[in-house]
């Protein structure tokens, strides 16, 4: 039982396409197997959309994504949310939630949503559009560092990978100095020097840092992928190396990279709510999930939902994004099948 | 070993553009055509040695299911055999024919969810009714198991010795000493030079020969009754491969044992064992002695593999059996191989052919037509290509 | 081997300073120390600039800056350190010798824990593919990995610290929580010894059973009161440990090591006994010596009775005798909690700083006090890495037991505890080791998070503190320290790669 070659193909073979029957007729006649013809994109679809729980998260994290950026709105388009997330307010009830979901019947109020159903802060600003922008400014800054570290990553680590040589040597040299950093370490010094300049800027610069793992680990799959005997064959026939990259490597680690950007986004989540929180990350005016979290952790014995609510959400997307991946991970590359016992 | 007549082209002399004419091949590789007035060379299983009487190992109507997401594979569907000592017994398949899967039925080694039918006997004992520790004392001490690939086969992290002392100690009380003894004992045995040295190698410093060598080494330690040797040589060199085979008939000597060999090889099979057994689909399809069976064979399917076969003096078009073997999950009616029978009718494609005797009691062949394969002065002609009738 | 170290040393040295050039810039630049001065209406306000100028030595230009800094850190190299001063003019250097040791307390404590938690619940999974303990560990570990670490600490300050020292005060176990808990286990019990129907059904029943019971003993002699482990549990106890060792090492057939450790637990209570005395208020050093001891007589009694069995002996008799001794010291220590619940007003489970103010006590109390202080931090960390590590864990194994060899110790006819310990385990540890060295910066991390949640005056503090002015002698500091730690740790981490897998060793 050895182990099997992954070997780059367009096509695959499905091995669930039932046999119709043999066809009378000779022994040359039509073989009575049908073969289905796939590209490897449709094979990880079909598998990605099989993983209950990454199709789950993909459904709440499009919801969540979808609420926050239309309650409020954004970029001057307004929301469908009456309160937004900066006029003070009279505070009402100590700011109290508005929100009741337990039913009647069982002895609660009904369902209603109430005018504050996430309660108000200090100064009677309506938590729920607090949170909505908090939110927003979370997801934006966690999309960005994951896309500008899986783009500096993946260059670095082909490039380091293909060309072998000095180039490799300087640029994992390189990288190995950015992993001596502690990630929160390098993260809060950039922070603490960009963080006045807006929430996009610190996502870029924050994306700088988060680049190390990607950087490596492509770096490996090339090393591998490059004395393959495809790569072999296309240097034989006179391709370049840049299309021999591009072509014939890369669409082979599009599994690893993407299962590691999705990875990336999730921490980026964790790593800007923890800087909001320590102090180095989003500042005010501006909002975070981090930010409300850090500003209100004192208020958690007398006004928990104050706290409880930009949590949650911070859960409820690293959780989803990590699921994602996860089925990401599994479809790309699907282990022993499940034996009903 | 019948196969069509190799006719050189008629402008070249002596032989073809592939070398000297058949006569001159050395004889493991030979082909001749009883009609050419040649005697049949005795194979080289007389060198193999006669064989027991007592009967060994014992497999009847074994079955064996694997539950997936798609369905029940059913990857053996009712093999039988017996094992005498120091017999050879030779199972030839493709990839998916259930040679492996009813080996590893034998050893105890299918994963739980395996469902297995049938009964294995060892010695009069039936091995599916014992406890998990029964199976576990007869395994690697009186049933052993050599695999395809020594590199992979073998803890990288672990000294050969003391791999091969375990082998001992797991079954015996005994001093890391004397395990140790026994060990070199045993790679001295299947011709490991400077055995004491070794013993504190790493799998990784041996090269691929040395490293099935003390696979044999890690089989043979316990003086085992049976030892299948799954594929031994398919990932050696052709060269290292005779050495390989060699020693393993040697060892098979030294202690009265049984083996059973599993390989896709003819050639390997036909140098070596007593019996043939065929296996297609997950069930046997032709059994018999090796001469009976490359010789005359009885099923279309053997016909067809023996006819494959390309031989040093041939200079025709290849002759493979056209299609693919069937999907064990969604298996056609009728034979299994009727897609591909250059034979088959409606009866083979409604009704499955049972494991019957043909000749001689002793050649039993699974196909409605055997008797059209027996008339025929050769059964591979069957399978030749329309290009190649028209020459 | 030597070569092999030395070279690492030689380039992890020169990636350190290139790491410490890329950070003083970047803290140099990220702001003027000077800035709040300078907007502020304070009359002494130039007498303060002049003197953050001096501390900080802001007249210089940055790389210069730099270049002293680093002469002066390179004395470290000959045992003449100069950190610089804080921007308050304090010395750097007795800063970090001060916040240095309750951060690698912390560190080393949260560290170890995950990793042998983490691959224990791994491999365990692993073993127990597709149950309902797999899926459940594997969505627990899924939800650690997404928790904030801030967010969850201060979770776990409201309700492991400031609810549990309350109910500590009237302990009492209600009937729900008990058959909850019974059941918990049971289910975890059966899940983890599989086999057949019966086999899981007995588990079942055994482990709820039994948690059953001890809590309803707990709960009726008021233990939780007056903690501690008498002379029954203790022999219960150290039997059970000398099964388990046993279990893991060899198997029963042959009864030679379960003899030996059986003796080696008898050892242990009777000296938990004689040691009494001694016992009442050691140092450290006496408790590292003892523990050396019981090593020692754990191993000379395998060796003895170990007979053909002798390394297996020797091995499970070790762990017995380290088991042994960690239930004596927490026997010593739980007897402790009573007064120095006493002493700290019922504030067993601290929330704030690594120790109690001007604590006196004896060893036991200031010992429980300092793991009062360590718990929440650590579990806060250890939540995060755990997860890591179970899954990395599972996977490594997962893929090691499929491997070819694993097929070939079973058919040797090996037990499957020795495939799945020696065979397996091994294996699927070497990867492991890797991932230990890329854990410890995120344990930094972490450290930083909770010391700032819980108000520890350790490196994370410092750290915090200075990035803020920005001080980058105090920064530079910290991070001389912290990086070397990652560096001595990936070196560590490469050398028990090299010993694991012998395929490295001879390259």
């Amino acid at each position: 039982m050895s182990t099997e070659e992954k070997v780059p193909t367009d096509k695959a073979v499905d091995p669930q396409a039932p046999a119709p029957g043999s066809a009378p007729g000779s022994a040359t006649a039509a073989q009575g197997l049908a073969i289905v013809a796939r590209t490897q994109g449709q094979l990880v679809r079909r598998r990605f959309f099989r993983h209950r729980a990454a199709m789950i998260s993909l459904t709440i994290l499009f919801l969540v994504i979808i609420l926050a950026y239309t309650s409020i709105g954004f970029a001057g388009i307004p929301g469908w949310w009456i309160w937004n997330y900066y006029t003070p307010g009279k505070v009402v009830n100590r700011g109290a939630p508005t929100l009741s979901l337990w039913p009647t019947f069982l002895g609660g109020s009904g369902f209603s949503i109430g005018e504050h159903p996430f309660g108000q802060d200090d100064l009677g600003r309506d938590y729920f559009a607090l949170t909505m922008r908090g939110a927003q400014i979370s997801i934006m800054i966690a999309f960005v560092v994951g896309i500008v570290s899986t783009l500096i990553g993946v260059t670095i680590g082909a490039l380091a990978g293909y060309y072998r040589g000095w180039v490799e040597s300087g640029l994992m040299r390189f990288t190995d100095v950015m992993i001596t950093i502690p990630i929160l370490v390098i993260a809060a010094v950039l922070g603490q020097k960009f963080g006045g300049a807006g929430p996009l800027v610190l996502a870029i610069v924050v994306g700088l840092v988060l680049w190390t793992g990607l950087a490596r680990l492509v770096r490996g799959e090339f090393l591998s992928l490059r004395e393959k005997e495809f790569v072999e064959a296309a240097r034989a026939l006179g391709a370049k190396p840049n299309r021999i990259i591009f072509k014939h490597i890369l669409p082979n680690t599009v599994g690893v990279i993407t299962v590691s950007a999705t990875l990336a986004i999730a921490s980026a989540i964790l790593l800007e709510t923890a800087l909001s929180y320590l102090g180095f990350g989003v500042r005010a005016p501006d909002t975070s999930l981090g930010l409300l979290v850090s500003t209100y952790q004192n208020a958690f014995a007398t006004r928990p939902w104050l706290f409880w609510w930009p949590g949650l959400f911070i859960i409820t997307i690293a959780l989803s994004v990590n699921f994602i991946g996860d089925g990401l991970r599994d479809a790309y590359d699907p282990r022993q099948n499940r034996v009903r016992a | 070993m019948t196969v069509p007549p190799t006719t050189p082209p008629d402008d070249v002399p002596g032989g073809s553009i592939y070398g000297p004419a058949t006569e001159e091949i050395p004889e493991l590789f030979q082909v001749y055509e009883p009609s050419e007035g040649v005697e049949l060379t005795p194979s080289r299983t007389s060198s193999v040695g006669p064989t027991g009487t007592t009967e060994v190992l014992k497999v009847e109507n074994l079955t064996v299911g694997f539950p997936t997401e798609d369905g029940l594979v059913r990857a053996v569907r009712g093999v039988s055999y017996t094992l005498h000592e120091r017999e050879v017994l030779g199972i030839v398949g493709e990839s998916g024919s259930g040679k492996s899967v009813s080996s590893m039925a034998v050893m105890g080694l299918l994963p739980k969810s395996a469902r297995i039918t049938g009964n294995i006997s060892f010695r009069g004992q039936n091995i599916l009714s014992m406890s998990k520790n029964e199976q576990r004392s007869l395994r690697g001490r009186k049933i052993a198991m050599i695999f395809q690939d020594p590199m992979t086969a073998m803890n990288p992290v672990y000294t050969i010795g003391f791999q091969l002392a375990e082998a001992v100690l797991s079954h015996e009380v005994m001093s890391k000493k004397a395990a140790m003894a026994r060990a070199e004992e045993m790679l001295n045995l299947v011709g490991i030079p400077q055995p004491k040295a070794r013993l504190n190698s790493y799998p990784h410093e041996f090269s691929g020969g040395m490293r099935q060598r003390a696979m044999i080494a890690m089989a043979v330690i316990n003086n085992p009754d049976v030892i299948i040797a799954d594929e031994p040589t398919t990932a050696l060199d052709v060269t290292v491969q005779a050495q390989i085979l060699e020693k393993l008939i040697e060892v098979k000597d030294a202690f009265n044992a049984a083996i059973v060999l599993i390989t896709h090889d003819l050639g390997v099979v036909a140098g070596m064992a007593h019996r043939t057994l065929v296996m297609y689909a997950g069930r046997p399809v032709e059994l018999g002695t090796t001469e009976e069976v490359f010789y005359n064979p009885r099923m279309p399917y053997t016909a067809g593999l023996l006819g494959s076969i390309p031989s040093a003096g041939d200079t025709g078009r290849l002759r493979p059996i056209t299609g693919a073997p069937p999907s064990l999950i969604n298996l056609p009616d009728g034979c299994p191989f009727s897609p591909r029978c250059p034979l088959a009718d409606d009866k083979c494609r409604t009704v499955e052919p049972e494991l019957l005797p043909t000749d001689t009691i002793d050649h039993l062949a699974a196909c409605h037509h055997w008797d059209r394969l027996a008339a025929a002065p050769d059964p591979t002609a069957f399978f030749r290509t329309e290009s190649e009738a028209h020459r | 081997m030597l070569p092999f170290i030395v070279r690492r040393l030689f380039i992890s040295f020169f990636v350190l300073l290139s790491a410490t050039f890329i950070v003083y810039v970047l803290v140099a630049s990220a702001g003027d120390p000077r800035a709040a001065l300078q907007e502020s209406t304070d009359p002494g306000k130039a007498n303060k600039i002049a003197i953050l100028t001096r501390n900080l030595s802001l007249d210089v230009p940055v790389i210069p800056r730099y270049l002293a800094w680093l002469k002066g850190a390179l004395g470290c190299l000959i045992g003449q350190c100069d950190l610089g001063n804080t921007a308050t003019g304090a010395d750097v250097g007795s800063q970090l010798t001060t916040a240095m040791g309750s951060t690698l307390r912390l560190v080393l404590f949260a560290t170890v824990t995950a990793i042998v938690l983490g691959v224990t619940v791994g491999m365990i999974t692993a073993l127990r593919q597709y149950s309902g303990l797999d899926y459940s560990v594997t969505f627990l570990a899924f939800l650690f990995f997404s928790l904030p670490v801030f967010w969850i600490a201060v979770l776990m300050k409201q309700f492991l610290a400031i609810k549990f020292n309350e109910w500590l005060k009237s302990p009492s176990i209600s009937l729900a929580i008990t058959v909850v808990v019974a059941v918990l286990v049971g289910l975890a019990a059966m899940a983890i010894l599989g086999g057949d129907r019966r086999r899981k059904l007995l588990a079942f029943a055994g482990g709820a059973a039994a948690v059953a019971v001890i809590l309803t003993y707990l709960n009726l002699t008021d233990w939780f009161s007056e903690p501690g482990i008498g002379v029954v549990a203790m022999i219960v106890m150290s039997a059970i440990t000398a099964v388990a060792c046993t279990a893991l090492f060899a198997d029963f057939r042959v009864r030679t090591v379960l003899y030996a450790t059986l003796v080696t637990a008898l050892v242990g209570v009777i000296s938990y006994f004689a040691l009494d005395p001694i016992l009442a208020d050691p140092t450290l050093l006496l408790i590292l010596g003892l523990l050396v001891v019981a090593l020692v007589v754990g191993a000379s009694i395998g060796a003895g009775m170990g007979g053909l069995f002798r390394s297996q002996a020797i091995k499970a008799c070790m762990l017995t005798a380290f088991g042994c001794s960690a239930l004596v010291f927490s026997s010593h220590l739980l007897n402790a909690v009573p007064a120095y619940s006493a002493k700290v007003n019922g504030v067993v489970i601290a929330t704030i700083g690594s120790s109690t103010p001007n604590f006196t006590g004896n060893f036991w109390e200031t010992t429980l006090d300092q793991l009062g202080h360590l718990i929440l931090p650590t579990i806060a960390i250890v939540l995060i890495s755990l997860a890591a590590y179970t899954r990395y864990t599972r996977a490594s194994m997962l893929e090691v037991m499929n491997a070819d060899y694993i097929r070939t110790a079973r058919a040797k006819g090996l037990t499957e505890r020795t495939v799945v310990v020696r065979h397996g385990f091994r294996n699927a540890l070497i990867p492991i080791t890797t991932l230990m060295a890329i854990d410890f910066g995120s344990v930094i991390g972490g450290a930083i998070i909770t010391e700032t949640v819980f108000g520890w005056s350790g490196m994370g503090k410092l750290f915090n503190d200075a990035l803020k002015i920005p001080d980058p002698n105090a920064v530079m500091g910290f991070f001389l320290v912290t990086g070397t730690a990652i560096v001595i740790f990936n070196m560590i981490a490469d050398i028990a790669y090299g010993f694991l897998d012998p395929r490295i060793r001879l390259s």
